[in-house]
C-alpha cells in the first residue's frame, strides 16, 4: 500500500512538472463508474472465509487523460498521460478499503517510426479468447472466477514499452522490472487444490509463494514482431521471464512454492477463414531451471498450441470455438524422478471452448455463454452472463460461474466448490 | 411477314429502351454511391447519433470517423473512435472495406489493451445499437443490387433496387430518391419480403463543404419497432492528407491526436 502511495505521489509530481504552464489552468475531465457487485455461492462452502457469498464490494473507477498540447518537447512528441484507478470497499474482507492503480503511463512518439509507453499499463497480445499462450502478462483469475468485469482479468504491469514501425514489420519490445504474478485462488475467497494439504482447501492453506527479487537479472523482457499479409495477421513472440503462477516447489517441509524461470518462443496467425475469423497460435515454453525435466519439483518445459474460429451468423449472433493442447516435453525424465507419494501431473491436456454471444433489443441486451471443457481432465467451467444497458449510464449484469470436475486436482475440478451467481450494477459517467 | 418484321423491330427497340434505362439507373446508382461515401481522397467527421425508442427514451452515441479511399466506389478504410456513451469511451474500431469480399474489422478495447478481430459477415446488423446499419455507414456495394429507374422528374431519380442475393439481406427491395442536381440520395424506403414498407432513411440537411455537397443531418426509422435515430455530422472536412497507416494497429492502440480529440 505504501509503495502504491509513493508511485502515485511520484507520478503526480512528475505530471505537474511536465505539464506546460499554460495548460495547468485547464482542468482534467474525469470519467469512470461506480459499481456495486455481489456474488452468491451456489452451495455453502465451509472452507473459505464466508459460506454464503464470495463477492460483495463497491468500486469507484476514475480515469482521465491529458494530451500535451503546447510548445514543449512532450507536445511535439504528441505525449499523452493516462490515469486510471479503482477505489474499492471489499465487504468480503470486513469492509477493507483499497486503491488499485490500473493505468498511470505516458505515451509519446519521439520519432515517426517509434512509440514509447512508460509506466503502469495493461499489456495484451495474442489471439486466444480467454486462452493465453504468448500473452504472458499478469492476470487475475480470482476476479475471473467470482464474476468481476472482464477488464479485471488483466492486471497492469509496471513496464517500459517500445514500439517500432519500420517499413516491413512492426516490433514491440517490453521491459518489466517488477515481477507481477497472476492473482490465483489462495483459500480466503476461493478454495483450490493445495498440494501440501493434499485436498481442496480454503482458509487452512498455509504456504508461501516466493517471488523473484527486484534486481536487474530478474527483469522480464517480452518481444513481438508482427505484420499483415493482406487480411491475415502474423506474429512471432519472444519472452524471457518467470511463470506467472507459482507451480514449482522450493521447500516441501516449509511449504514454499516459487515462480520458476520461463522462456517462451511462439507464433500466431489470424485472418479470414471459411466465412469467419480463424486463428492459430503456438509456443515452446522452456523451463531453464529444469532443462532436462528431471527435477520433480520444478515445472517441465512445454509445448502449447491452439486453434480457434469465430463466425458471425447474422442477427447479432456470434459463435466461437477453440481447441487448446499442451504437452510436457520431458515427461519421461519427470516420471522417472518422481518419488512415492508424489502427485503425478499428466503429460497432455486437451481443452475445448465454446462461445455464443447474442444481442437483443437494439443491442442493449447481451447474452453470453462461454464454456470450457477438457476431455482429458474430465472437467470444465461454464460461464454465463446477461448484461442489460438500461440507459446509457446504468448497466445491470447478472451471471453465473460454474466450474466442475471429477478430480479435485485438475484446473477446473479444484474450483468446483466456488460456483456462484453474481450481480453487478454499474453507473458510468 | 410485314407484321412479324414490325414486331421484331418493336421488340428490339423495347430492349434497347430497357437497356438505356438500365444504363441510366446504374449510372445514377454509381454516382449516388460516390456522393454518399467517396467524396474527396479522404474525410473526417464528428458524428452524434440520438436513438429514440418507441417510448421516447433516448440514447446517445458520439464518435469521430476518419475515411480513406483506396479506389473510387471500391475499397476504403474507416477509423471510428467512440466518445460516448461513457462506458465505451476510448474504444476504437477499424474497418478495411472490401468491394468483393468480407470487410476486415478490428476493435480495440483500451481497458484490456486488447485488439480483437471482429467476425463480421453480416453487414445488415445495427451499427452501435442505432437504427443505422453497418451498410448505411460505410455504403452498400453498388453491384450487390439490380437497379431500375422507376420514375424521374426534374428533382429526383427514383431507383428501385433489388438484391442479387436475397439470402444476404432482410429486404426484398428498396427504393432510393436521388437528387438530380448533386446525386445525393435523399430518401430510401425498404420493403420486406411481404412487400410492406418497414424502414426509412431520410436526409434532413445537406451543406456544401469545400465544394462537396455533404449530408449533415439524417434520420433512420424502424417502422416495426417505432424506434428512430437521428445522426448529425459536424466538423466534416475533406482532403486532409490522411496517411494510410492511421488505419493500422498502431493507431488503433494509440489514436492519432491530430485527428481525434480524446
Amino acid at each position: 500500500m505504501i509503495k502504491k502511495f509513493f508511485i502515485i505521489l511520484i507520478l503526480v509530481v512528475l505530471f505537474q512538472a511536465l505539464r506546460p504552464e499554460t495548460a495547468r489552468a485547464g482542468s482534467l475531465v474525469f470519467h469512470g463508474f461506480a459499481e456495486e457487485a455481489f456474488g452468491l455461492r451456489v452451495a455453502d462452502d465451509k472452507l473459505t472465509k464466508h459460506q454464503s457469498y464470495n463477492m460483495a464490494e463497491q468500486r469507484l473507477q476514475l480515469k482521465t487523460q491529458y494530451n500535451f498540447d503546447g510548445e514543449d518537447l512532450f507536445s511535439r512528441w504528441q505525449g499523452v498521460f493516462r490515469f486510471k484507478g479503482d477505489f474499492t470497499v471489499d465487504e468480503y474482507f470486513a469492509g477493507k478499503t483499497d486503491f488499485e492503480l490500473r493505468d498511470a503511463n505516458l505515451s509519446f512518439t519521439p520519432a515517426q517510426f517509434m512509440d514509447i509507453k512508460a509506466g503502469r499499463q495493461v499489456l495484451t497480445w495474442g489471439t486466444g479468447d480467454y486462452l493465453f499462450i504468448n500473452d504472458v502478462f499478469p492476470k487475475d483469475y480470482v476476479s475471473f472466477y467470482i464474476g468481476r468485469d472482464d477488464e479485471y482479468l488483466k492486471k497492469p504491469s509496471d513496464a517500459l514499452k517500445f514500439s517500432f514501425y519500420p517499413a516491413l514489420v512492426n516490433v514491440d519490445f517490453i521491459i518489466i522490472p517488477y515481477f507481477e504474478p497472476n492473482s490465483m485462488p489462495d483459500g480466503d475467497r476461493l478454495s483450490f487444490f493445495d498440494n501440501f494439504e493434499g485436498r481442496i482447501a480454503g482458509t487452512s492453506v498455509d504456504r508461501r509463494l516466493l517471488s523473484p527479487s527486484f534486481q536487474a537479472e530478474n527483469f522480464e523482457y517480452d518481444g513481438r514482431v508482427y505484420r499483415n499479409f493482406g487480411s491475415a495477421e502474423a506474429a512471432v513472440y519472444l519472452s524471457r521471464g518467470f511463470d506467472k503462477i507459482a507451480r514449482s516447489v522450493k521447500d516441501q517441509t516449509a511449504r514454499e512454492m516459487f515462480y520458476e524461470r520461463q522462456d517462451v518462443f511462439g507464433a500466431s496467425i489470424r485472418g479470414p477463414f471459411a466465412g469467419g475469423i480463424g486463428n492459430f497460435e503456438g509456443a515452446y515454453v522452456r523451463s531453464p531451471e529444469d532443462p532436462k525435466g528431471d527435477n520433480r519439483l520444478i515445472e517441465n518445459s512445454m509445448s502449447k498450441l491452439m486453434a480457434g474460429y469465430e463466425k458471425d451468423l447474422g442477427g447479432d449472433l456470434k459463435v466461437g470455438l477453440q481447441y487448446y493442447y499442451e504437452q510436457r516435453l520431458e515427461y519421461g525424465a519427470y516420471k522417472a524422478a518422481l518419488l512415492p507419494g508424489d502427485y503425478v501431473q499428466d503429460e497432455y491436456r486437451h481443452l475445448l471452448t465454446q462461445r455464443v454471444t447474442k444481442l437483443y433489443k437494439n443491442q442493449t441486451v447481451m447474452v453470453s455463454l462461454f464454456n470450457f471443457y477438457s476431455p482429458s481432465d474430465q472437467d470444465g467451467y461454464f460461464r454465463f452472463s446477461v448484461a442489460y444497458d438500461m440507459t446509457d449510464a446504468w448497466k445491470l449484469t447478472v451471471g453465473a460461474n460454474m466450474p466442475w470436475g471429477e478430480s479435485d486436482m485438475t484446473e477446473f475440478g479444484q474450483m468446483k466448490e466456488n460456483k456462484n451467481i453474481f450481480l453487478r450494477l454499474r453507473y458510468s459517467f | 411477314m410485314k407484321k412479324t418484321l414490325i414486331f421484331a423491330v418493336l421488340l428490339l427497340l423495347s430492349f434497347a429502351g430497357a437497356g438505356f434505362a438500365q444504363t441510366i439507373a446504374d449510372d445514377v446508382a454509381h454516382k449516388a454511391s460516390r456522393m454518399s461515401y467517396y467524396q474527396g481522397k479522404d474525410g473526417r467527421s464528428s458524428v452524434k447519433m440520438i436513438v429514440t425508442d418507441a417510448k421516447g427514451r433516448a440514447r446517445e452515441r458520439e464518435m469521430t470517423i476518419l475515411r480513406y479511399n483506396i479506389e473510387d466506389n471500391g475499397d476504403q478504410k474507416y477509423y471510428v473512435y467512440f466518445h460516448k456513451p461513457n462506458d465505451v469511451k476510448g474504444m476504437s474500431y477499424i474497418v478495411w472495406k472490401h468491394a468483393g469480399k468480407d470487410d476486415d474489422r478490428w476493435l480495440y478495447l483500451p481497458a484490456l489493451d486488447l485488439v480483437r478481430r471482429v467476425a463480421a459477415s453480416d453487414k445488415r446488423s445495427s451499427f452501435a445499437g442505432t437504427n443505422f446499419l453497418y451498410e448505411d455507414i460505410s455504403g452498400r456495394g453498388v453491384l450487390l443490387d439490380k437497379h431500375e429507374l422507376a420514375s424521374s422528374d426534374e428533382n429526383y431519380y427514383e431507383l428501385k433496387n433489388t438484391p442479387e442475393d436475397v439470402s444476404q439481406v432482410e429486404f426484398s427491395y428498396y427504393k432510393v430518391w436521388v437528387d438530380t442536381k448533386n446525386f445525393i440520395p435523399v430518401r430510401a424506403e425498404y420493403y420486406d419480403k411481404e412487400g410492406r414498407l418497414y424502414r426509412k432513411i431520410e436526409v434532413l440537411a445537406v451543406e456544401n463543404i469545400q465544394g462537396y455537397p455533404t449530408i449533415t443531418r439524417m434520420k433512420a426509422e424502424d417502422l416495426n419497432s417505432g424506434a428512430s435515430t437521428v445522426a448529425e455530422f459536424s466538423d466534416s472536412s475533406y482532403d486532409l492528407g490522411l496517411k494510410e497507416d492511421i488505419f493500422t494497429e498502431r493507431y488503433l492502440r494509440n489514436p492519432a491526436a491530430q485527428w481525434i480529440k480524446g
